[in-house]
């Protein structure tokens, strides 16, 4: 079956957010707007188009594998169904690189600097005591 | 117009020629394939620098094809766009200098004559030096004064002779917890060295001082006072720099380099004519350079009348480990002093340089102790998983992340030992994947022997050692046959027999007359020190040579 025919309308943003939500939901208090981030990482000129494709696909798959536990896509399941879903597909070598890439890259987007425009608080640098280097850049690299 | 000299790369193997020849009055050029940085470029952007890798090209456009040998012998292919395998290092004026942190240890005189003092090695290709430690004191001591090297001479068993007393710039400042190391090392028997940099504490040669920032490694110097290439040498001479010229092709006589091409920054063919050429693209590229400039009088490659060329590619051996100091086990005082942001470690040793083990005679290597990289990114990433191995995420990562990054720091140490050269190491030419100039890329084929991985599991097991006499938790140690990199040499080893080695012992390839390799090319087997302070130092004893020949004539 193909993911891309049964979920071509799934939103990978709209997948994403949701996924951040889950996987690190302290950002929100921090915040941080993941969502900016995703789509400045999805159009990054130095982010690999294989590791945008992951990034793409691993949605697909997510709800591959929602709608064969619950019939229904990512977004539309319970708080608790959803980490279902997360520690089943943990438990695969792709869901497990596809967690840990979203994890990486909700990282990035909490410790950025504040010129990426996503951070303007830098709260998380102050919730771990992080001294950020000088001097700070003056221009994003996108 | 015809140059005096033209140098292909600005790093540390051709600024020290730009340096010293255009000081002395010749015109020379040097040819850039990167852009050029100045300090106030130099910030602290750890997405820009460390995870998007702004000073490499993107390996979609530039990369290298890899073949890996594996331990049954089997090779497999790696495409370095495909898996994400980068051998490229700083491309900018100045080259990986800029990035390096400076971690800076002569050569000892044994590593001169490792075929002499420790015989030969079966599966490994070891000769001795074409010069000697003594050839090149006087210029490792020139070093120390122009690029600028501080620290405080160490009095131990494998130190080496020197012409000077002293560094010519005073050590950095350290932590409190060097106080701990020292004591550890002395409570084992083990000989603490101080860690000589390549970073000036204070202001000194028309550059500021360090500022202490916390992020040294990996990153550009926005004081100058890290002896980089571009700041040490480059901005303190006259020599015309052409940035963002890709050298694509040597051309030739039947004994003479007569013009280099280039793609400039619009991708347009130029050429330069000089009466002497320097190679200094970094290993790979330079034997990558001279493969694909086969003509009629060179079939197999320029310089390459030996079939050497490419051959005997060396990395440092070695590999890492790290030990981790809780808050649990400090007092408020000692907690304070292992948070102290900006403060260096630079504590080495090398108690085992030489060392014998089941009667047999070992050469064995450095170990340099630094704590983790400040990259606040990269530290939260690591702590991904549980003890268990597996992923976590949520409140549990949340709380794991606090607990690490603000009540926990971790010291990690580096091992080097030599990366022996053998036969399955080597660059080659892959003919038909291009670049995005449409030019070959190059090969690396990977094979390491199996003596690199003892010594250095030997050393590494020393470091656990302290590391665990200082109290630290969860030590580790991980020495693999993965090559760094930023640590590469060989490809062009110089040698007094034509038939079996690319250069004559001044670096002048045994084929031309008039062309140099400076880089880490030349060397045979690479020490067990960090390469950068050998290279500068060879570059300016070439440089001499250049000069008396550029006299000459």
């Amino acid at each position: 079956m193909s993911g891309q025919v049964v979920f071509g309308a799934v939103s990978t943003r709209e997948t994403l957010n949701v996924v951040q939500a889950d996987l690190f939901p302290f950002a929100e208090e921090l915040h941080v707007n993941l969502s900016a981030y995703f789509t400045i990482i999805l159009q990054h000129s130095r982010v690999s188009d294989s590791d945008k494709k992951f990034l793409r696909n691993g949605v697909q798959w997510l709800n591959e594998e929602a709608s064969a536990m619950y019939e229904k896509l990512y977004t539309k399941l319970t708080l608790n169904e959803r980490q279902s879903v997360l520690k089943n597909i943990a438990q695969e070598s792709w869901g497990e690189s596809w967690i840990e890439t979203v994890l990486t890259y909700t990282m990035e987007a909490i410790l950025s600097d504040k010129i990426y425009g996503v951070n303007q608080q830098e709260q998380a640098h102050k919730w771990l005591a992080f001294d950020m280097g000088l001097p700070r850049p003056t221009k994003a690299l996108l | 117009m015809k140059y005096d000299v033209c140098i292909v790369g600005s790093g540390a193997g051709g600024s020290p020629i730009a340096y010293e020849l255009s000081n002395a009055g010749y015109n020379v050029v040097v040819l850039e394939k990167g852009k050029n940085y100045t300090e106030s470029d130099f910030s602290k952007d750890e997405l820009a620098v460390s995870r998007r890798e702004k000073f490499t090209p993107l390996l979609k456009d530039e990369k290298h094809i890899i073949y890996d040998r594996e331990k049954d012998g089997s090779v497999k292919r790696y495409d370095g766009a495909e898996y994400s395998w980068s051998f490229w290092n700083g491309s900018m004026v100045g080259g990986s200098s800029n990035l390096m942190s400076g971690y800076f240890h002569r050569m000892k005189p044994d590593d001169f004559r490792l075929l002499s003092t420790y015989g030969k090695i079966e599966g490994a290709n070891v000769v001795d030096w074409a010069i000697s430690y003594e050839e090149l004191e006087p210029y490792y001591e020139k070093v120390e004064r122009v690029v600028g090297v501080s620290g405080v001479v160490a009095k131990h068993k494998f130190a080496q002779a020197r012409s000077t007393p002293t560094f010519p710039f005073p050590a950095l400042e350290v932590n409190v917890v060097t106080e701990w190391f020292d004591a550890s090392c002395k409570e084992l028997g083990f000989e603490s060295i101080q860690t000589p940099r390549a970073v000036l504490p204070k202001s000194a040669l028309g550059r500021n001082g360090c500022s202490y920032s916390n992020f040294c490694g990996s990153y550009g110097c926005a004081t100058g006072a890290k002896g980089s290439a571009r700041a040490a040498l480059l901005q303190k001479c006259s020599a015309k720099i052409i940035t963002e010229a890709f050298v694509y092709r040597l051309e030739s006589d039947s004994s003479k380099i007569t013009k280099v091409h280039y793609y400039d920054k619009d991708l347009k063919s130029q050429t330069i004519e000089a009466k002497i050429f320097v190679l200094s693209a970094q290993a790979i590229e330079s034997s990558r350079l001279l493969l694909n400039s086969k003509n009629k009088f060179f079939p197999q490659g320029m310089a390459n009348s030996s079939g050497e060329v490419g051959k005997n590619l060396i990395f440092s051996a070695g590999g890492s480990g790290q030990g981790r100091f809780e808050f649990e086990n400090l007092s408020q005082k000692q907690q304070e002093g292992l948070m102290q942001p900006g403060l260096f470690f630079n504590r080495s040793l090398q108690d085992w340089y030489d060392y014998e083990e089941d009667s047999k005679r070992y050469k064995g290597g450095t170990i340099d102790f630094l704590f983790e990289h400040a990259n606040v990114i990269s530290r939260a990433t690591r702590e991904f998983y549980n003890e268990d191995g597996e992923i976590i995420w949520g409140e549990e990562l949340k709380q794991k992340i606090h607990k690490s990054l603000t009540t926990s720091r971790v010291l990690t140490f580096e091992v080097f030992n030599d990366w022996l050269p053998t036969d399955e190491c080597f660059v080659s030419i892959e003919e038909q994947s291009k670049d995005k100039f449409g030019v070959s890329v190059g090969a690396i084929n990977l094979s390491g022997h199996p003596q690199d991985l003892e010594v250095g599991r030997y050393l590494a097991k020393k470091a656990v050692k302290v590391l665990e006499e200082m109290g630290a938790k969860d030590v580790s140690m991980s020495i693999s046959a993965s090559p760094p990199p930023n640590l590469v040499a060989g490809g062009c080893r110089f040698g007094d027999d034509a038939k079996k080695s690319v250069l004559d012992k001044n670096c002048k390839v045994h084929d031309l007359e008039n062309l140099y390799v400076t880089d880490a090319s030349f060397m045979p087997t690479g020490g067990s020190v960090p390469y950068t302070w050998t290279i500068y130092a060879n570059s300016f004893r070439v440089a001499d040579v250049i000069k008396k020949c550029l006299a000459r004539s």
